[in-house]
């Protein structure tokens, strides 16, 4: 039987993402280790993993808010702060150092006039330098919420966040970025991931958040 | 309960030295037993260790050569060969000390742990000296208020985790943990959430560096200044172990002391910050005495004169005596005898009628001690909320649900502090206990399984009267009910610190000093020859003594420590008794509702200004001693007594509360053999648990059985306890005050509906004793046809405990 208090939680959610929690609290037998992709979910429920979304995941794992806060901290994934509907992350780890990845992200700030680390006035754009993003291969790599171009060279970065500002997709997709605004791939990654993403939540298949238009 | 087996023992290597010690024991330990002390700053003995500050570090030989190792993770194998003061471990060590020191502020002069620091100590004795780390140190905002009571200096932690894990294991009030792991870590509460629980003045105590402090102690004294005393807290019946630690004769600090056998170390702020009512300013400091209606000073030769003019005016048996619940024994003792052997009443209570009989407290058969907790298979709690009555206790049991491992059964009105651990949780319609016990016993539909974990022994059971308005009997049926469980223990409950004591000491209607009832003429005799002629038969308990106050039987009430008027179930009569009575005077530190309508007010002293013993909920006989005088012209409750008593042309015999332990030893067959000088240091520094009831004993109480009648209509009233109430202590300590919450009516949500109202709007609830109004609150964990109130607050004292009561909506008049 479930806890009428994760009832509680849940029926405020969106029926499509109640579904996905209950799937996730079935997969644990320990309520507390479904925490992190919980707060995936929250995170969509909310926007960003605000106060009121590790409220709620605590509330649904048996923990106290600041152990769910405890958790969401140490990830840089869990947005502690609202971010724009576009997360640009530029790697600037060695590779994509090597091949101008500062050049990349100079010119994407300009594009988006938004300094790396903050979210454009329009909540369009937010834009970040990330650790390595396991593109070396393809460097200078950009993910646009977590859909990764490889190949991106400066006026590629322009254009690209020409065509967000233009287009405003609610969905983006790696293959399709890639097309217009890649080069150089490392190699082909196997697996096709037609869904695409639709929030800075990194769309996991495991937790079937992607595609889920918020 | 089962006999601990002996300990296997293997013999380790400890630098060039074979040792013995237990198998498996922790090395960090294991080296300290035999003298080796291992530096350290996460591990804390009675936490599970994490090996986190690496200052442990140890060289120990292994298969692949030597390696150095956490000694508070590394358990004691044979042939086991360390060594913890070699060159190698020295520089691990100074290695730690360099980096814990990268970013803790050197501002020992103006930290409050400066000169007590573990920090501070192991940098003296195995730092490097110099750092070679020059810049910027970190900074945060200092200090920050993370509750009432405690303050964060974030800069000073050194990231031990000692307050989180306190908090995760021992309290489960995880109110603050680690936020941005990583190069930021830091300890922090959620948002501005306060870290409001009620044990966690004990984090502020295990802090190995100043990051943690507490408001009442900051900035007041420094640790060479203090002088210590080892006493017994004396805000519940646990009897916790305290140090009390004074600077020019002002109580400023308490602090846990680590006994195996009550508190392990640990209390709840209550017992740690009531100190502030030590030195309240209203502390009475000299006699006062009624003239013209007002209280005004008096000598002590004129307050007692009058006394005891006013006491041999009137016939023995119309005196009747309330209090010593807070008492030492020994002045219990001298208050009981007083009564019985120099007014000559039977008319006595250490009680107010609020909790269990006094047969049943002193001399339950199979009577528990705490650490049977360690050993049980099953607990079951069938009394009020653990942790709003007797916070240690309760941790006690948490542990043994948590990390023992037993099966606890909850049964209460309400959810309880105990329910998130516990395996079987019940709660029921207070007037409803009976049919609950009945079905439990029966393993009725729900019950079933609680019913099969209570035949897996060994079976302890805690019980007591959930609230105020429940019948008292009904912790006796379940105590008939629990002696038939596999290895029985019981205990049964009551708070008062050692109201256990003064029943013992006969401060009783129905008990003569030692467990004696009153009915046993060979017993009375025998204290006949000591004492001299005794009053005949059984006395009148509290209520009947208010009752015989106000009808005018009664002529006049001595009070001890007591607060009728504040704290009796039935607040109305208990106001007319004391208006009625020709005579009231109260001995007392404070004034409280009774004695500020007293006509003699006499200030005694209280904790840690009188010497003497304490009984706790075990029969745990412990030490009380005393550090600073009273404050004025305050006395020694027995020297009052004793001097009252030569007024009355008697004599007490009590020259000093020391002599008077010898007497009760003579006197009271139960504390035979009982001396101070067995308490003290060494050996009976855990105090001596009084043999329970057997054969040879005088008192065998049986717990009756009855059935409550169960109620239909109207609301049944849960009058539950909460820990910060209207208590004398509370209110004048000014960091606890803060803290008192008033009190609401809550109801299931059902029945808010069904009353058509909201939380927030107010209900008028009317029972026999009297009528409240109280904003109204929903709590889904309550029965339907429940009204659940805190009970003894300022707006909800008026109420009194009568079972049933009616609810009215309150609407707002034309709004």
């Amino acid at each position: 039987m479930m806890d009428p208090a994760i009832d509680r939680v849940l029926t405020r959610w969106s029926p499509e993402r109640q579904e996905r929690a209950r799937a996730v609290l079935a997969a644990y037998p320990e309520r507390r280790s479904t925490v992190m992709p919980l707060l995936y979910l929250a995170s969509r429920e909310h926007g960003y993993c605000s106060r009121e979304a590790m409220v709620e995941v605590g509330k649904i794992t048996g923990l106290t808010s600041i152990q769910v806060e405890s958790v969401a901290s140490f990830y840089s994934m869990y947005r502690r702060q609202n971010v724009g509907k576009y997360v640009i992350s530029v790697c600037t780890s060695i590779s994509c150092f090597l091949r101008g990845a500062d050049d990349v992200l100079a010119a994407i700030e300009d594009e988006t006039n938004t300094p790396d680390g903050e979210t454009s006035d329009d909540a369009l754009f937010s834009v970040e330098h990330v650790e390595c993003s396991g593109a070396c291969g393809g460097a200078p790599a950009v993910a646009v919420n977590w859909e990764l171009i490889e190949g991106v060279l400066p006026d590629k970065g322009r254009a690209l966040c020409q065509w967000l500002k233009d287009t405003q997709p609610e969905t983006v997709l790696a293959d399709e970025m890639q097309a217009l605004f890649g080069g150089q791939q490392s190699f082909d990654w196997g697996i096709a991931e037609p869904q695409g993403a639709t929030s800075h939540v990194p769309a996991f298949e495991r937790y079937d958040s992607a595609g889920d238009a918020s | 309960m089962a006999d601990t087996p002996q300990p296997e023992l293997v013999t380790i290597t400890l630098n060039g030295v074979d040792t013995e010690v237990r198998k498996g024991q922790l090395l960090i330990d294991a080296a300290e037993q035999a003298g080796t002390y291992i530096p350290r700053f996460c591990y804390q003995n009675r936490l599970k260790p994490v090996g986190l500050c690496r200052m442990c570090l140890v060289e120990v030989e292994g298969p692949r050569g030597t390696a150095l190792v956490p000694s508070c993770t590394q358990p004691c194998t044979e042939g086991l060969v360390v060594d913890s003061e070699n060159a190698v471990v020295h520089k691990a060590q100074e290695g730690v000390l360099e980096f814990l020191l990268l970013n803790h502020p050197l501002d020992c002069p103006v930290c409050d742990k400066g000169g007590e620091c573990p920090l501070q100590d192991h940098t003296v004795a195995y730092g490097p000296g110099e750092s070679r780390f020059v810049e910027e140190k970190r900074h945060y905002e200092k200090p920050i208020e993370i509750s009432d009571l405690v303050l964060l200096d974030r800069e000073r932690c050194i990231l031990c985790a000692r307050c989180t894990r306190f908090c995760d294991e021992i309290s489960g009030d995880s109110l603050i943990e680690f936020v941005d792991r990583g190069n930021g870590t830091q300890i922090l509460t959620f948002f501005d959430e306060p870290f409001a629980s009620y044990f966690s003045g004990n984090t502020v105590q295990i802090c190995p560096v100043g990051a943690l402090t507490a408001k009442p102690y900051r900035f007041r004294a420094r640790p060479w200044d203090l002088e210590a005393i080892e006493s017994i807290s004396m805000v519940d019946s646990v009897g916790s172990k305290v140090s009390v630690q004074t600077s020019q004769n002002q109580v400023l600090r308490i602090n846990g002391v680590d006994s195996d056998t009550t508190n392990h170390g640990w209390l709840s702020d209550k017992d740690r910050f009531t100190l502030q009512a030590i030195h309240s300013e209203d502390r009475l400091r000299v006699p006062l005495v009624r003239k013209d209606g007002e209280l005004v000073e008096a000598s002590w030769g004129e307050a007692l004169e009058l006394v005891a003019e006013r006491l041999g005016s009137v016939r023995g048996d119309e005196v009747a005596g309330l209090g010593a619940a807070r008492s030492t024994n020994e002045e219990a003792y001298t208050f009981a005898k007083f009564l019985r052997s120099v007014v000559v009443t039977p008319h006595m209570d250490a009680q107010l009628d609020d909790a269990l009989s006094d047969e049943f407290l002193a001399a339950t058969l199979n009577r528990a001690e705490i650490n049977d907790l360690e050993t049980a298979g099953t607990i079951l709690v069938w009394a009020g909320d653990l942790k709003e009555e007797l916070p240690v206790l309760y941790l006690r049991v948490r542990r043994a649900a948590t990390i023992l491992g037993a099966t606890l059964i909850v049964i209460h009105p309400r959810r309880t502090g105990l329910s998130d651990v516990a395996d079987h949780v019940f709660t029921y319609r207070p007037g409803e206990g009976a049919d609950t016990l009945r079905r439990l016993k029966a393993g009725d539909g729900p019950f079933a399984e609680a019913r099969q974990a209570l035949d897996s022994g060994p079976v302890m059971t805690i019980v007591g009267r959930t609230g105020g308005a429940e019948d008292p009997r009904l912790a006796e049926s379940v105590a008939a009910f629990a002696r038939t469980l596999p290895d029985a223990a019981i205990m049964p409950l009551a708070r008062r610190a050692n109201v256990y004591g003064a029943l013992d000491m006969g401060v009783s209607a129905d008990l003569l000093p030692g467990r004696v009832s009153v009915r046993d003429t060979e017993g009375r005799t025998a204290l006949e020859d000591a004492w001299g002629p005794l009053p005949e038969g059984r006395g009148k308990h509290a209520t009947e003594i208010l009752q015989g106050l106000k009808s005018g039987d009664l002529k006049a009430l001595i009070t001890l420590g007591a607060d009728p008027v504040g704290n009796h179930p039935q607040p109305a009569l208990a106001g007319e008794a004391v208006e009625s009575a020709e005579f009231v005077v109260s001995l007392d530190t404070l004034l409280n509702a009774t004695s500020a309508r007293a006509d003699v007010v006499l200030p005694v002293a209280g904790f840690g200004e009188s010497e003497g013993t304490a009984t706790n909920l075990e029969g745990r006989v412990q030490k009380l001693n005393r550090i600073i005088p009273p404050p004025g012209q305050a006395r020694t409750t027995w020297s009052v007594l004793d001097d009252l008593a030569r007024r009355m042309g008697a004599t007490l015999g009590a020259h000093d509360a020391e002599t008077i332990m010898k007497e009760i030893a003579s006197i009271a067959p139960a504390y035979a053999g009982i001396d101070w000088a067995l308490l003290d240091w060494g050996e009976g520094r855990d105090g001596v648990v009084l043999p329970g009831p057997d054969g040879t004993q005088p008192l065998q109480h049986m717990p009756v059985e009855t059935s409550v009648t169960a109620t239909t209509g109207r609301f049944t009233l849960h009058l539950g306890r909460v820990l910060y109430d209207n208590a004398d202590v509370v209110r004048n300590s000014p960091s606890l005050d803060v803290l008192v919450q008033p009190a609401s009516a809550a109801f299931h949500p059902r029945d808010l509906a069904v009353l058509a109202v909201q939380p927030g709007d107010s209900v008028r609830l009317a029972g026999d004793y009297g009528t409240v109004e109280l904003a109204v609150r929903a709590d889904e964990s309550l029965a339907e046809g429940t009204v659940y109130v805190q009970a003894n607050m300022d707006n909800s004292r008026a109420l009194g405990a009568s079972l049933i009561v009616q609810v009215d909506a309150v609407r707002g008049e034309g709004s």
